[in-house]
């Protein structure tokens, strides 16, 4: 199908479209037009991929000037995957349709076997890889850094890009880190004893770069080659390396002292919590390491193994650490936190000490990024609410959009599960948390259900503690016996082997007919990136609000830090996390108009106007006000009639016209009036 | 007394039986019971038509044996003997169990399906009716024509399907207390069976010590107390014989994790889902997956949890294992479920069909495939009950159907009158009057007038007889050409059976009609299939006869 988006032709490689795809790409056309960054968020399973795909290869060809490059980042190697053969699909119908050979060079970057082939990517059109290859400083430096600012940058399934930000500039040191180091320092030792009597040259040479400074680095950051390295930081840029760093034997003796500094911070008997100002005056203080030369500690390190011609650097990846995070602590005096903690919550006893360094602000590692692209997308199916990701990411975007899924028959139904039989407010909330009423009215709720829906349910708990106290009364009190009458029951763990197993058996069991439940946690492995589509999920139940766990130190300073810095609540900012989760688990049922799925939201709490506001739209619109606090038979007798509906027979002509457009109907002067209301109610 | 004969395997004295004192005679075939100072057996029952046994509970009063047919009568024997009632109870169930199987086998599967074949069957029911329990002839003969036709098609049915194994039968075992700190467990064999089925261990188990190192109960004590069967508990000491099938299945699973490790199903795998290895992240600890300072409780909960996807992994492959090879289960119990299976996931189409799956929107394409018919259905109660057992009917082919109107519209559409020789109005008109019922030339047919003149129940007598006759004559005529001594046997046999049917059974009917309703000719038409029946034979023989001379 060829569509006109605004005087824009666009080669879409389908019989049909949907109408939110259409509108999808009117607003990336928009933000491409005004070259802006965006926010839009179209529920999975409408073709999201397809269509962004479609639009920016057409602009690609219309405006090569414009766009020189497309830079597609997901998440996982499974989603790489698809992009490709999505892609390798479009660019088929593109041959077909204009009879012109291929001229798009695609590439993907999936694991370090195909990593590093540097000249292509320049010269590559589309480029398909991890977030980490863009956000994360380390690897962003070997691969992304030469890519063109005519490019355009999309993150799909960023509904946790703050986390990947902060996940990729943290920093955690544990003993055995720093034991690693020690040897790390001694190997250099040794390599540049072993060179001086070799080949002194070589060491004065690179003494001699090093005081011209890093002129070179400074000359292309200025005239913009490259992409910003958040660890690099521009001063450092402009200034020659310190003298007391200079020499290779310095160096390590600075290294070294470095390290025995963080040895005595690690011997300690109760938690402590400071700032990167407060450490850099402690540093000082105790072994006088100034701030000057441990901010050109990465630098530094990464030329003398440039230097000492040291192949395998994930060898030293503990002693390049630890660089990095001296360069970090004394580059950023804000949105870092340091805490150290002589031994895990839960195990008092035994001395386990972490420090972690830990990044409170996603918006310093994606900065780069939005500074550097003229058009940064942001994309994914629960971005809910909107205004939250420009907010804490620090960037003003040109479109924020919402799209709904148009259905012909409403395939999902949200129900909120608030009592049981019994009348027991049903909550996972702290103080019910033991309660034993609460545990055996969700009991008999997934057993109800396991009576009631087909093939297969996924249960999601808050946690993995959660979970098993839960699943082990659930055996006591023979709830567990009674559910697998009915169905059989798998559980995720947290080895992510067994877990595979566990989901592959699942899947099995709803293939061949059996039915099966499986149960797992929110922010686990399954709830992120595990489809269950048609027969493989029915059902979801979402065993109570997965809020994160409040009590890490972690967690509460970088809660301080977003209500300090972007004014947002700490109770808005966790209520948000939580319904995030949420909303991508129930997602999870959901992957196409054809599709259908029960999403029950087993707790009272998701009644409240606060969290239920935060869930995406296309599941909010179909919350009924009948359905906001049910019991658990009531649950039953609505899926009952829910489920006997959707096995009607569904066929293509049922959705044309209302949830499907042919061209014909895409033209039509009223179709284009109601889409362009969609995307003005966004 | 027909079975003096019979070998008599144990005789019990003292055994009441409707509160009369006899005695219990059980025989190689039989088990009979006889009231004291009588010669005769009031009580007799062969093997094959029971279908279970069973015994008062220890402890009560009365020591009784009961025994269950599979017309679902049931006799009970009360053991009376003061001194010896409980082992003479003992000696003869335990002699029942040996016997009793033994004849289930046979009897039971040819009954069952007989029983099966009758109660689907009416018009089947009837002519047993009338032709068996009349005695006309004897029920191997009924069925020996019957059993053959229907093997053909139970060859396919025979391979019955597998019945899968209810997830929850550990659950089904519910222990009872006995009163003294002790549980009881009841075990049925389908239970048992299911246990071995999930877990070809334990069988292999039970076949390495049964009966030499312990007995069936000891074993099934063992079982049941072993951490094995209590997902909870943790394992203790080696004097388990359980542990190592706990050990076996482990490594199982753990062979297969390790395959896991390695194979990236891609799609669905978690692993991949990762993205990236660990150790690319600044400062990603390795992820620590089994903790060692868990607390006993916490240890347990994730034993608990282990246990369940082990159990539900081995309830689906036992599902799985009986498709694939179904004489081979315990050679399998080393490579427990299908390695083959995994292999194709190394197999890199699979992973791009998968793939092609997960990416294409079915909906959003044209549908290009035959357009099918959707099913329309009228009544759709009659769709949702089944289709209700009909008298036999003479069904024609849907293809004959649509044959035969193309046909017809092909003439209709051929069909040029032939003016030029048609009859005229009034002749058309008086042969329409004689042809139609009543007219002259229809007064000699009994069909329009039957259901007039007869009444309902003659009528159904009257289609009795005809089924009977039908399936008589079918004997009969199956027998020609007679080409063995078996069939010539057997058409002389139908010959005496077809004149007792017409002796015993037209002649009566047809006495009574005659009765009641002088002037129709009603059974003409039966007389007419017998005498050329009989004709038939008699032709055979008189050649036979000009043959052999």
């Amino acid at each position: 199908m060829k569509l006109n988006i605004e005087g824009l032709l666009v080669y879409f490689p389908y019989d049909y479209i949907y109408p939110e795809q259409y509108s999808y790409m009117l607003e990336l056309k928009r933000t491409l037009d005004a070259k802006g960054h965006g926010v839009l968020e179209m529920p999975s399973g409408t073709g999201k991929t397809i269509s962004l795909l479609s639009l920016i290869l057409a602009y690609q060809k219309a405006y090569p000037l414009e766009i020189t490059k497309l830079i597609y980042c997901s998440r996982t190697v499974p989603e790489i995957e698809k992009v490709v053969e999505e892609l390798r699909k479009l660019i088929e119908f593109h041959c077909k349709e204009t009879g012109e050979a291929n001229n798009f060079l695609a590439l993907a970057l999936s694991s370090r076997k195909n990593l590093c082939i540097h000249p292509e990517i320049l010269h590559a059109n589309i480029v398909v890889y991890s977030y980490h290859y863009l956000l994360d400083p380390k690897i962003a430096d070997l691969v992304s850094k030469e890519l063109t600012k005519k490019a355009v940058v999309v993150f799909d399934e960023a509904h946790n890009i703050d986390n990947v930000c902060i996940d990729s500039m943290s920093v955690n040191i544990t003993r055995r880190t720093l034991d690693r180091c020690t040897s790390n320092v001694e190997t250099l030792q040794t390599t540049i004893q072993r060179i001086k009597e070799t080949d002194a040259a070589k060491l004065k040479e690179e003494y001699r770069r090093l005081v011209e400074g890093l002129k070179e680095a400074n000359v292309a950051r200025v005239t913009d080659v490259y992409l910003g390295n958040p660890v690099l930081p521009a001063e450092v840029l402009q200034e020659a390396v310190p003298g007391s760093i200079r020499t290779a034997e310095h160096f390590v003796g600075f290294l070294k002292r470095f390290l025995e500094y963080l040895k005595s911070r690690l011997r300690v008997h109760h938690v402590v919590q400071e700032s990167a100002p407060q450490f850099l005056k402690d540093i000082f203080q105790k072994v006088c390491i100034d701030r000057k030369p441990l901010r050109f500690c990465a630098e530094r390190l990464r030329s003398l193994l440039r230097t000492l011609e040291i192949s395998d650097l994930t060898d030293f990846s503990a002693i390049t650490l630890i660089s990095n995070f001296a360069t970090l602590v004394s580059t950023y005096s804000q949105g870092f936190t340091i805490i150290i903690e002589p031994f895990e919550d839960r195990t008092p006893s035994i001395a386990n000490p972490v420090l972690h360094f830990s990044c409170m602000d996603p918006s310093i590692a994606i900065k780069p990024v939005f500074e550097r692209f003229q058009s940064v997308i942001i994309t994914s199916g629960t971005l809910s609410p909107l205004d939250i990701y420009p907010k804490i990411l620090d960037f003003r975007p040109v479109t924020v959009a919402s799209f709904t899924m148009t259905l012909a028959r409403t395939c999902l139904c949200p129900l909120i599960v608030g009592r049981g039989n019994d009348q027991v407010a049903l909550s996972s909330k702290f103080e019910t948390r033991e309660d034993f009423a609460v545990i055996r009215n969700y009991g008999n709720l997934l057993l109800e259900m396991s009576g009631v829906v087909p093939d297969g349910i996924v249960a999601f708990f808050t946690s993995y503690m959660y979970m098993e106290n839960i699943v082990a009364s659930w055996y006591e009190q023979g709830i567990l016996e009674n559910i697998q009458r009915n169905k059989l029951i798998f559980i995720e763990t947290p080895d992510a082997a067994e877990t595979s197993m566990a989901l592959e058996k699942y899947q099995e069991a709803c293939e061949n007919g059996r039915g099966a439940i499986l149960l797992s946690v929110a922010r686990g492995k399954v709830s992120e990136g595990i489809d269950f589509v048609h027969h493989f999920g029915r059902a979801v139940i979402m065993f109570g609000v997965p809020y994160v766990y409040t009590q890490s130190r972690i967690l509460k300073a970088r809660l301080e830090y977003l209500r300090d810095q972007f004014q947002i609540r700490e109770n808005d900012f966790l209520t948000f996390d939580a319904m995030r989760h949420a909303a991508q688990c129930v997602g999870r049922v959901i992957r196409g108009k054809t599709d259908y799925g029960l999403m029950i939201f087993a707790d009272k709490r998701y009644a409240r106007a606060d969290k239920r506001g935060k869930l995406p739209r296309w599941i909010q619109e179909h919350i009924s006000d009948g359905s906001l606090n049910l019991t658990v038979d009531e649950t039953v007798q609505m899926s009952k009639h829910f489920l006997r509906q959707m096995a009607q027979p569904f066929r293509q002509e049922d959705q044309l016209g209302l949830s499907l457009l042919t061209i014909e109907q895409l033209e039509s002067e009223e179709m284009l009036k109601k889409i362009s209301q969609m995307a003005h109610q966004a | 007394m027909a079975s003096l004969s019979e070998e008599v395997l144990l005789v019990l004295k003292k055994v009441r039986q409707r509160k009369q004192d006899g005695t219990l005679y059980l025989m190689a075939e039989r088990i009979a019971w006889g009231p004291e100072g009588k010669d005769r057996f009031t009580v007799s029952h062969l093997y094959s038509d029971i279908r279970c046994q069973k015994i008062s509970p220890d402890g009560k009063a009365k020591i009784q044996l009961q025994l269950v047919l599979h017309t679902g009568e049931s006799s009970t024997f009360h053991f009376s003997n003061d001194s010896s009632a409980l082992t003479d109870r003992e000696a003869a169930k335990d002699l029942l169990q040996q016997l009793l199987p033994k004849f289930k086998k046979k009897a039971n599967k040819e009954l069952e399906e007989k029983n099966r074949m009758l109660q689907e069957d009416p018009v089947l029911f009837q002519l047993y009716k009338d032709l068996v329990v009349s005695q006309v002839i004897s029920a191997e003969e009924f069925w020996a024509n019957r059993m053959s036709t229907t093997n053909t098609e139970n060859t396919l049915s025979d391979k019955k399907q597998d019945v899968g194994i209810s997830a929850a039968f550990l659950a089904d075992i519910r222990p009872q207390t006995d009163g003294c700190n002790g549980l009881r467990y009841n075990l049925t064999p389908d239970i048992i069976e299911s246990i071995f089925r999930t877990y070809p261990a334990v069988q292999q188990k039970y076949g390495e010590n049964v009966p030499h190192n312990l007995t069936e109960k000891e074993f099934w004590t063992r079982f049941f107390q072993s951490h094995y069967f209590h997902r909870d508990r943790i394992s203790t000491g080696a004097l388990d014989i359980f542990s190592e099938c706990a050990k076996q299945d482990e490594k199982g699973n753990v062979t297969h994790l390790e395959l896991y490790r390695y194979i990236r199903s891609g799609v669905l795998n978690v692993l991949t889902a990762e993205g990236l290895p660990k150790e690319k992240k600044i400062g990603g600890k390795p992820a620590s997956t089994s903790n060692p300072n868990r607390t006993g409780k916490e240890n347990s909960n994730s034993a608990i949890i282990k246990r369940f996807n082990h159990h539900s992994a081995m309830i689906l492959a036992a599902g799985s294992r009986r498709g694939d090879a179904p004489n081979d289960q315990a050679s399998e119990t080393s490579s427990t479920d299908g390695n083959s299976r995994d292999s194709d996931l190394f197999q890199p189409p699979i992973k791009k069909v998968k793939l092609q799956e997960a990416i294409d929107y079915l909906d959003l394409q044209r549908e290009d495939g035959p357009k099918t018919v959707a099913l329309n259905l009228k009544k759709s109660d009659r769709y949702a009950h089944g289709p209700v057992p009909l008298e036999s009917q003479k069904y024609t082919t849907s293809q004959d159907i649509i044959n035969s109107i193309t046909c017809i519209r092909h003439e209709m559409a051929n069909y040029v009158p032939n003016l030029a020789q048609v009859l005229t109005s009034s002749a058309v008109s008086s042969a329409i009057a004689a042809l139609s019922p009543g007219g002259v030339l229809m007064q000699t047919g009994t069909q329009q007038a039957i259901n007039q003149m007869v009444p309902s129940e003659v009528q159904g007598e009257l289609k009795h007889l005809y089924i009977a006759a039908g399936e008589l004559l079918r004997h009969f005529w199956t027998c020609f050409p007679v080409n063995s001594p078996f069939l010539e046997e057997k058409v002389v046999k139908m010959r005496s059976n077809l004149e007792r049917f017409q002796m015993t059974k037209l002649r009566p009917f047809q006495e009574k009609v005659q009765r009641q309703y002088l002037s129709a000719n009603i059974t003409g038409h039966l007389e007419e299939m017998l005498q050329t029946a009989y004709n038939k034979l008699h032709a055979w023989q008189t050649r036979r006869m000009m043959r052999k001379i």
